[in-house]
């Protein structure tokens, strides 16, 4: 429990009025149009979409999932926060296709990209899948403020988990996308200045970088100082090649759309950036501080180790970087300090709040059910929705003790199984519906064999992480790629369109030749292309 | 750099040519860079100071390799948008 003076509620309330001011003063923007309520017109200069995806990815539990990393692992750990460098490729590969696409969303551009009824089934499965997980998403971030609230103040969980994300939905359900996007900048600026000062703060509260060195010589753990301190190739709880498969997942990955859990986020800060350009730099700078941000939380988790080392408890030492805050920082900056968790937490609820409604306004409601609707009305639709995801996301909060493990192991099978698919779908032109289709299907029984079923029934043993990895790919890919093969190739007209309007890279030599053949391309472009 | 290419017609910059390929490797070194160099300069350790150092000249030298191929991109698109935007809208309306 920790009391607040004065200066503390005066800090947090008027954060939290500037906030949601900030959102609802671009009431009149966000009601234009659809594209306005859901991309901002797509006029935005990079540095608003960077500041957005930088706000959205810290999250109440980010600096729980790192602390738990950090403190277990030590600097090595840091390769676990480094998933986000999927971003380092994807700025200036997957970026620039999905934004010259123009796609709302990614279930979007399913359409583009594939045709017939393979392409509408795809389109309605993520979709569907992923107005599920951002309510998912906003119970998962909504119930661990309610247990911080519980931790500070003392009060029920459910408190924590309304309150905030009630006083969010105010200015999303008033100006969408635009408030979103401008109430994540200041609160980008907030909480990186706070993450800094409580960071240092720690720091120096363990002695300086000099008193934790000592202290863990002292200890004996002066390999938590070493970000390849590997505990063998492929043996121990941090192998080599553990850290080899994350860095091809990451870095690879950028080649692809939906490699990442992020990308759907970031799919529609791609596209409410005024130009290719801006998108490319947009993802690059947003990844940028977020990984700045992560090297500052864990020299700072090192220092709480220096001061509480060898807790046993994962759900004491996970609240490292806040036990630091609210320990260390004087009367008056606490108040500071939760105001700027406030506004981590806004951040990150208000973009799944708009995300989720995107797909059931743009993918659900405006394709299946009704097509000819008006933008006034699809703007209505995405209020409606935005509330009814907010409901839901309660009612996940409520329960999520009950299935988050369930929920965490269908985030892994979700990345696993279908992470080659994701980029074969980018860089090969043979890849068609079914083919993606089916990557999905045999991956759900895939994971549940691999990481379940098999290991209880002592058929083989529960396999390291990345050997789940390796094999859940190589097992798919023996059910997708000879399906793609037995069936046909998308529709060439779809393919030429998507091609001479996005430019995608990889193999793509026969399609290029049918839009040279139909005088889409120059011949230029064409011999250039070589043996593509 | 004599041999990056700073002057792109749209339909070259269209291509995937060596300037992005350069730029898919640089780009992840500077995150690496950067993750490291951070962590290690807070320790007040000498090389995590070289390592934010060649973060940043790296960064210099990708934003001269791509920037003007991504403007190129970025101008000649902009130009067929709302066409494209239209097939989209018929897409999305059944109309195609």
């Amino acid at each position: 429990m920790v009391n607040f003076a004065f200066l503390d509620w005066f800090w947090l309330v008027a954060f939290i009025i500037l906030m949601v001011f900030c959102g609802v003063l671009f009431y009149k923007l966000g009601k234009r149009s659809l594209s306005d309520f859901f991309l901002a017109g797509r006029g935005l200069p990079w540095w608003l979409p960077a500041a957005s995806v930088y706000a959205t990815h810290s999250a109440t539990d980010t600096p729980m999932w790192i602390s738990g990393v950090i403190y277990k692992y030590g600097m090595r750990g840091i390769w676990y926060t480094f998933f986000s460098a999927w971003c380092a490729i994807s700025a200036f590969a997957s970026t620039r296709i999905f934004r010259r696409s123009l796609a709302y969303t990614q279930a979007e551009w399913q359409t583009l990209r594939y045709s017939g009824l393979g392409a509408e089934l795809l389109r309605g499965w993520i979709a569907g899948w992923q107005v599920f997980m951002n309510m998912f998403v906003l119970g998962w971030v909504g119930i661990a403020m309610g247990k911080l609230c519980g931790f500070l103040f003392g009060w029920p969980e459910w408190i924590g988990l309304i309150l905030f994300s009630s006083l969010c939905a105010i200015y999303v359900l008033a100006a969408g996308y635009w408030g979103v996007v401008m109430a994540d900048f200041q609160q980008g600026v907030i909480a990186f200045s706070v993450i800094i000062i409580v960071s240092l703060w720690g720091i120096v509260a363990a002695g300086g970088p000099s008193g934790i060195m000592a202290k863990l010589d002292a200890l004996g753990e002066t390999w938590r100082l070493s970000p390849f301190a590997f505990s063998g190739v492929t043996s121990g709880d941090f192998p080599l090649a553990w850290f080899l498969t994350m860095m091809v997942i990451a870095i690879i990955g950028g080649f692809g759309m939906g490699t990442a859990i992020d990308w759907y986020p970031e799919a529609q800060r791609i596209q409410s950036a005024k130009t290719v350009r801006d998108s490319s730099y947009s993802i690059w700078a947003g990844s940028a501080l977020i990984i700045v941000r992560n090297s500052l939380w864990t020299v700072a988790i090192l220092a709480f180790y220096s001061l509480y080392p060898r807790i046993q408890s994962t759900a004491e030492y996970e609240m490292a970087w806040y036990r630091l805050g609210f320990e260390f920082l004087p009367v008056g900056l606490v108040g500071f300090f939760f105001a700027a968790i406030v506004a981590i937490h806004l951040s990150t609820i208000s973009t799944h709040l708009n995300l989720g409604a995107s797909y059931a306004t743009r993918d659900l409601y405006h394709h299946y059910f009704k097509p000819k609707a008006s933008d006034k009305e699809l703007v209505w639709v995405g209020r409606i929705t935005t509330l009814i995801i907010l409901l839901g996301s309660f009612v996940y909060g409520l329960m999520m003790q009950e299935i988050t493990q369930w929920l965490i192991f269908a985030l892994w099978i979700m990345a696993a199984g279908i992470w080659l698919p994701n980029i074969l779908q980018v860089i090969w032109w043979r890849f068609n519906a079914w083919g993606y289709l089916s990557s999905w299907i045999a991956n759900l029984g895939f994971s549940w064999l691999v990481v379940w079923v098999l290991p209880e029934f002592k058929v083989i043993p529960v396999l390291p992480d990345y050997l789940q990895f390796w094999s859940m790919m190589v097992l798919g890919a023996v059910i997708y790629i000879p399906i793609t093969f037995l069936t046909k190739p998308e529709d060439m007209d779809r393919l030429v369109k998507y091609y001479v309007m996005s430019r995608p890279l990889g193999w793509w030599k026969p399609v290029a030749e049918e839009a040279e053949r139909r005088g889409l391309l120059k011949l230029e472009d064409h011999r250039s292309r070589g043996g593509n | 750099m004599g041999w990056i290419k700073t002057k792109w017609t749209p339909e070259q910059a269209d291509r995937w040519t060596k300037e992005d390929y350069i730029t898919f490797i640089i780009s992840p070194l500077i995150y690496v860079l950067l993750a490291l160099g951070v962590a290690f300069s807070l320790l007040l350790l000498w090389y995590g100071w070289v390592m934010v150092g060649a973060s940043i000249i790296l960064l210099i030298v990708m934003i001269k390799i791509i920037d003007p191929k991504l403007k190129a991109i970025s101008e000649d698109y902009e130009t067929k948008q709302k066409k494209y935007l239209e097939d989209l809208e018929k897409i999305a309306r059944w109309e195609e």
